[in-house]
């Protein structure tokens, strides 16, 4: 316990910490209106699609990850939005086309340039352990601001989830809003590589979601339940990672499963026990 | 066949709700609907009907802006509505619109007070908390206006047909409005919930006074209830009162002569 204690009294592990619990919360307060509205598979697309990024900005002798990375998130999302419109196709055929595609470009470059891959392995899989003060203030920041685009706008994000036609028709000005939503989405999804890494950042957006799903009984109570399992499963990931000295990004998605099966069935077993119990005869 | 429009009845409310003028629909290189003009006058009741195909639904879909229009001119309550704009703010709130078989993702975790209060918001920036003892009022006195107080804690995946179609039917009621736009609502019920449906919506109508433009299929109601009809295919045949709009010429040049000769049948057995 004092080791645990000595370990989290570091400067390191307190970013960490609280950048796990910012991430968390970001990705719980967007995830819930991603998993409805079916765009699930985006934030693993979008992760895996920023290896084009990096592998350009490496080519470019571009040192730092952020400086294309976030750029090309913006750029995949305003992309994936207009293919969405202009297409018949469907959303999930439509990002696995284009993560695919990026993928297997960015592996093309990279083995063609020769160049180190150092910085792939930490795109993959992250290293939370690694964030500094400035990453914090830009987690921070959109934190803020995606509180503020789903508070101001949350009755109109309801009716959108709800219904595309039913909001157009009561005058929501859908491309506005379904922009602004992905832009936001990916600047989270392109934030939070550097500490959960590619592969495994779509389960922050995703897991959270779907135990407050199974837990929540209304929408505004499945929105808060998904920011604070969020926040819940990062502190509960990184506690798990400092105590058995694991890899924190997996630890956090560990957290987050257990959270999920949780939800999922302790509901039923109790709900089952309650009707078993109703059913034993009485002696 | 070409038939002669017939002439609009006059109004006995003279305030134009709806003004649509020569409008034009294309999807791809076909006009889906072609050179559409009619008016909608406060208080009336005014079905479209049509073969599958017709392009009811697009009709209205593009009224609302759903759909863009290649060409003509809607009004809405005497603000114009623009092809690539939302619905002008100081209408958007006046007007109601039922898509046809509201099927949403019954996974989505959203009650039915929680729907309705989707009626009453405003839909602007706001906070969340923003007026929420008015409108938890508001939402109370609809659900139980159309005795479904009791469903506002239950997910929409937890209703019935029927119980779905009340909540949609308090969900236009939560705040006043002046038009209903309904695509076959009553779509998915059994003859018992159909005409309970429609019982229910005219009680409404009457209390409301709204003014109601509904795509149907079932003649027979809108030969008891609408007070003009608009036959529809692809462009305007024609337009007037039930007994014109729904006589053996009109729905001929409509549907197809079998049709009629089919209705005449069981009509007549």
């Amino acid at each position: 316990m004092s080791d645990i204690v000595l370990l989290f009294s570091q400067p390191f592990m307190q970013r960490a910490l609280l950048g796990g619990i910012l991430t968390g919360i970001t990705g719980g307060l967007l995830g819930s209106f991603t998993v409805v509205r079916h765009l699930s598979f985006f934030s693993d697309a979008l992760g895996h699609s920023t290896l084009l990024g990096l592998s350009v900005g490496i080519v470019c002798g571009i040192s730092s990850p952020s400086l294309m990375v976030l750029p090309f998130a913006l750029l995949f999302a305003l992309l994936v939005t207009y293919l969405i419109e202009k297409t018949d196709l469907w959303t999930d055929a439509l990002l696995n086309l284009i993560y695919s595609s990026s993928l297997a470009i960015a592996v093309l470059i990279l083995s063609l340039s020769g160049e180190s891959q150092g910085n792939l392995h930490s795109l993959l899989f992250g290293d939370i352990l690694a964030l500094k003060t400035a990453d914090l203030v830009t987690s921070g920041l959109l934190l803020l601001v995606c509180s503020l685009f789903v508070g101001l706008t949350f009755r109109t994000q309801m009716l959108l989830t709800l219904d595309e036609p039913l909001a157009i028709a009561r005058g929501v000005n859908l491309w506005l809003h379904r922009n602004a939503f992905m832009v936001l989405l990916s600047l989270v999804v392109a934030t939070s590589i550097k500490a959960i890494g590619a592969l495994l950042v779509g389960a922050f957006v995703v897991i959270p979601a779907c135990a407050a799903r199974a837990i929540s009984r209304d929408f505004t109570g499945y929105v808060l339940w998904s920011a604070g399992l969020g926040a819940l499963s990062a502190a509960a990931g990184m506690l798990l990672s400092g105590a058995f000295n694991l890899p924190s990004g997996s630890s956090i998605v560990l957290a987050q499963l257990v959270l999920f099966l949780m939800a999922t069935f302790i509901p039923k077993i109790s709900s089952f026990a309650v009707s078993f119990n109703q059913s034993k005869p009485k002696l | 066949m070409t038939l002669v429009p017939l002439p609009n009845l006059p109004s006995p409310a003279c305030s134009t709700v709806l003004e649509v003028n020569q409008l034009t629909v294309r999807r791809g290189q076909q006009a889906t609907l072609q050179d559409i003009s009619f008016n909608l006058e406060a208080g009336t009741d005014v079905a479209i009907i049509g073969p599958n195909g017709a392009g009811k639904s697009t009709l209205v879909q593009s009224i609302l802006g759903i759909l863009p229009r290649e060409a003509g001119s809607v009004r809405l309550l005497g603000q114009s509505v623009s092809a690539n704009r939302p619905i002008p703010a100081a209408v958007r709130h006046q007007v109601a619109y039922l898509p046809q078989n509201f099927l949403v993702d019954r996974r989505i975790p959203l009650t039915v007070g929680e729907l309705v209060a989707l009626g009453w918001d405003k839909l602007g920036l706001q906070l969340p908390w923003a007026q929420r003892a008015v409108r938890r009022a508001a939402v109370k006195s609809a659900l139980e206006r159309v005795s479904a107080g009791h469903l506002a804690r239950k997910f929409l995946s937890e209703l019935s047909g029927g119980e779905t179609k009340r909540a949609l039917l308090a969900y236009c009621l939560v705040r006043s409005r002046q038009l209903l736009i309904l695509d076959e609502a009553p779509a998915g019920l059994d003859v018992r919930g159909e005409a309970d449906f429609y019982q229910l919506l005219y009680e409404l109508k009457a209390e409301q006074g709204w003014t109601i433009l509904q795509i149907s299929h079932d003649l027979d109601m809108v030969r008891k209830h609408c007070d003009r009809v608009i036959c529809l295919n692809r462009r305007l045949l024609c337009q007037g009162v039930p007994e014109m709009a729904l006589a053996p010429e009109s729905l001929s040049a409509t549907y197809g002569p079998e049709f009629v000769r089919y209705r005449h049948h069981n009509h007549a057995c």
